[in-house]
């Protein structure tokens, strides 16, 4: 089992004065390690609009490798733009994944668009950087990952990995969405795919983790990593109405797997909660593990789903299960 | 290639249709049986916010087109459920046999904010000879990839040596349009191939050359494998001021092909075009060519996209 220490909040997009489209939000925190800092990618948004609409980008701030709490960068503008009319990432580029390839930095990320039935859909887009990830340009106009029977909508919170010589993208997939005082909630779950080419994704079709709040529960994030053996996922969760607030909002889930297709699902070893008081006392969302000279550490959203940005774990224990 | 028109042989205002529809009987698709032609159409019902939806329904023929025998009473398939490709419409239901079973692929359309639509091709199975279909799963088969953006639909299937081949046409972009204040779509055939009908890999091609110019539409493919050559009839026309304007809506065009992967496009030897004062003189679109009797027919809309049906023409040569 895991125990986590909290470290504190690193990033709060309301101490951004200077650029007005990161007003609002800093979600689904992604790493990229560099000599001497660490990129951490994450998505944002400026203010809402006229209509009271958001749309978000990405973004990244360098924290100094010995010091995580030292910011040394913001990118200075969106990471990559909105799509064109009509495309899948017309509003928002949210949340990223990225990962270094033989042809450069890679982003995989979710790309949402507006619908009138129900308020948003999101396909999964792909883009490459060549200037080591503070600009990127997508492979196409549409999604690389796009709709099948059986995930007819919502393909989301992709995160993209390497293991034995193969790609492997897990991400969620939307089941159905249900009408909650006039108002349609949609249900998702975690999924994966893999590929030998990023481009061509042979999907897995089934639910990889068991729910255990409902049978509508939602789950997102699913960050998977290798450490001491074994495949471990920790994701996040949550009921599908009423989510908003403490009682009924995400959680930090967890799941292991020997072989990558098959995991259990064992949340008591998460070794993580929300705190008692502050930023992360009403949830935990959006977990990102990574190694970082001889440490494992996650970042995490707190209250609000990243509203007052995210904060920093780093591993005290574990023990094999 | 020469046509006779026959004339237009269904008009949706005379009958009592499912689903409170009343007008259009758009994108006529055929399923022959010994006795008697299914053709399914798309008809539309206004909803409560007085945008439209799509429906299939269908009317069953004498294999002589001289009297309509049967008239769909009851829903042949529901539309897509809330937020799924084909919750608000099915245009087309390109109906074929595949064995014991018929394979209905679904051009489902869904609204957007930004834009008017977007669009993916589903896939239901009838088990009880079309009557009813029943989908495969809530999404699609065949959606938006890196380079076909959005806008997949009019799909048209047909199996040559066991392999599934799909026509059909996807988005490459919505241009502004000053004079409606609103985007258009321009959308380009291409062609998928597949072993099983449900998983597809595109070509990622536009197969059919532009000929008014870059931003033509073409739409509704449909091929006919006739005399050891593939023919393919689809429609085209100019992307912007084409629903009233007589010289900028909707003709027929004709491609062939030998090996089925490259087309010729050849509107000149198409055979057909509008006809002076008629049902179907300001545009002709949505053609379905099919076989039936040793004679091969062409089923095509009219004017207003088919708000009052379908026709039909027999080819002579």
């Amino acid at each position: 089992m895991f125990k986590w220490k909290k470290l504190g909040r690193i990033f709060n997009p309301l101490d951004i004065t200077d650029r007005p489209w990161l007003k609002e939000f800093a979600q689904a925190p992604s790493v990229l390690i560099f000599e001497d800092f660490i990129r951490v990618y994450f998505s944002c948004r400026p203010h809402r609009d006229e209509n009271g609409q958001y749309i978000s980008y990405s973004a990244y701030v360098d924290l100094n490798r010995n010091n995580l709490f030292e910011i040394v960068d913001i990118s200075k503008q969106p990471i990559m733009k909105l799509g064109g009319p009509g495309t899948f990432d017309e509003f928002g580029t949210y949340p990223t994944s990225v990962i270094r390839s033989e042809h450069g930095v890679m982003a995989f990320y979710g790309g949402w668009t507006r619908c009138e039935s129900v308020p948003f859909n999101v396909g999964i887009g792909m883009a490459i950087s060549h200037d080591n990830g503070i600009s990127f340009s997508k492979s196409g106009n549409g999604p690389v990952l796009s709709y099948t029977p059986d995930e007819p909508f919502i393909l989301s919170g992709p995160k993209i990995r390497r293991f034995n010589s193969l790609w492997y993208l897990w991400y969620i997939a939307g089941r159905r969405w249900i009408w909650n005082d006039g108002k349609p909630e949609p249900v998702y779950k975690i999924r994966m795919a893999c590929s030998n080419d990023m481009v061509n994704w042979i999907r897995a079709g089934r639910d990889l983790i068991a729910n255990k709040l409902e049978v509508n529960e939602c789950q997102a994030s699913p960050d998977v990593f290798f450490y001491e053996n074994r495949y471990h996922m920790f994701f996040c969760y949550r009921y599908s109405l009423n989510y908003r607030g403490k009682e009924k909002g995400y959680r930090i889930g967890y799941a292991f797997s020997d072989d990558l297709q098959n995991w259990t699902r064992d949340d008591s070893k998460a070794g993580i909660d929300i705190s008692d008081k502050g930023w992360d006392s009403e949830m935990l969302a959006y977990p990102h593990v990574f190694g970082l000279d001889g440490c494992l550490y996650m970042l995490y959203l707190g209250n609000e789903v990243g509203r007052y940005g995210f904060g920093l774990a780093i591993l005290k224990k574990y023990k094999s299960l | 290639m020469k046509w006779e028109k026959i004339g237009k042989i269904f008009d949706p205002t005379e009958h009592k249709l499912a689903n409170r529809c009343h007008e259009f009987a758009q994108s006529p698709q055929v399923l022959v049986f010994d006795n008697f032609v299914r053709i399914y159409f798309s008809t539309r019902e206004k909803d409560k916010t007085g945008k439209f939806l799509s429906h299939i329904s269908f009317i069953d023929m004498d294999k002589e087109f001289r009297k309509i025998v049967n008239v769909s009473s009851k829903t042949v398939i529901e539309l897509g459920k809330l937020g799924c490709y084909d919750e608000h419409g099915i245009f087309p239901l390109n109906v074929l046999r595949d064995d014991n079973r018929i394979l209905g692929y679904i051009g489902g359309w869904s609204r957007r904010v930004s834009v008017s639509v977007e669009t993916s091709i589903g896939l239901a199975i009838s088990q009880d000879n079309g009557l009813t279909f029943k989908r495969i799963g809530d999404g699609p088969v065949l959606s938006s990839t890196l380079n076909e953006p959005f806008l997949v639909g009019d799909p048209f299937v047909a199996i040559y040596n066991n392999k599934y081949y799909m026509w059909y046409i996807y988005g490459i972009s919505w241009i502004y349009c000053k004079a409606t204040l609103s985007r258009e779509r321009i959308y380009k055939i291409g062609y998928a191939v597949s072993d099983d009908g449900i998983n597809w890999n595109k070509a990622n091609r536009q197969i059919i050359s532009d000929k008014l110019n870059r931003e033509e539409c073409q739409a509704l493919p449909s091929v006919i494998y006739h005399k050891d050559v593939y023919h393919m009839f689809f429609c085209y026309r100019q992307a912007t001021d084409f629903r009233k304007n007589r010289e900028r809506s909707y003709r027929i065009g004709y491609a062939y092909s030998e090996d089925i992967h490259n087309w010729i496009r050849d509107d000149e030897n198409v055979g057909i075009d509008v006809s002076p004062n008629d049902w179907d003189s300001d545009m002709m679109c949505y053609p379905h060519i099919f076989k039936c009797n040793d004679n091969i027919y062409l089923l095509y809309n009219g004017n207003e996209f088919g708000r009052y049906g379908f026709g039909l023409a027999l080819l002579e040569e």
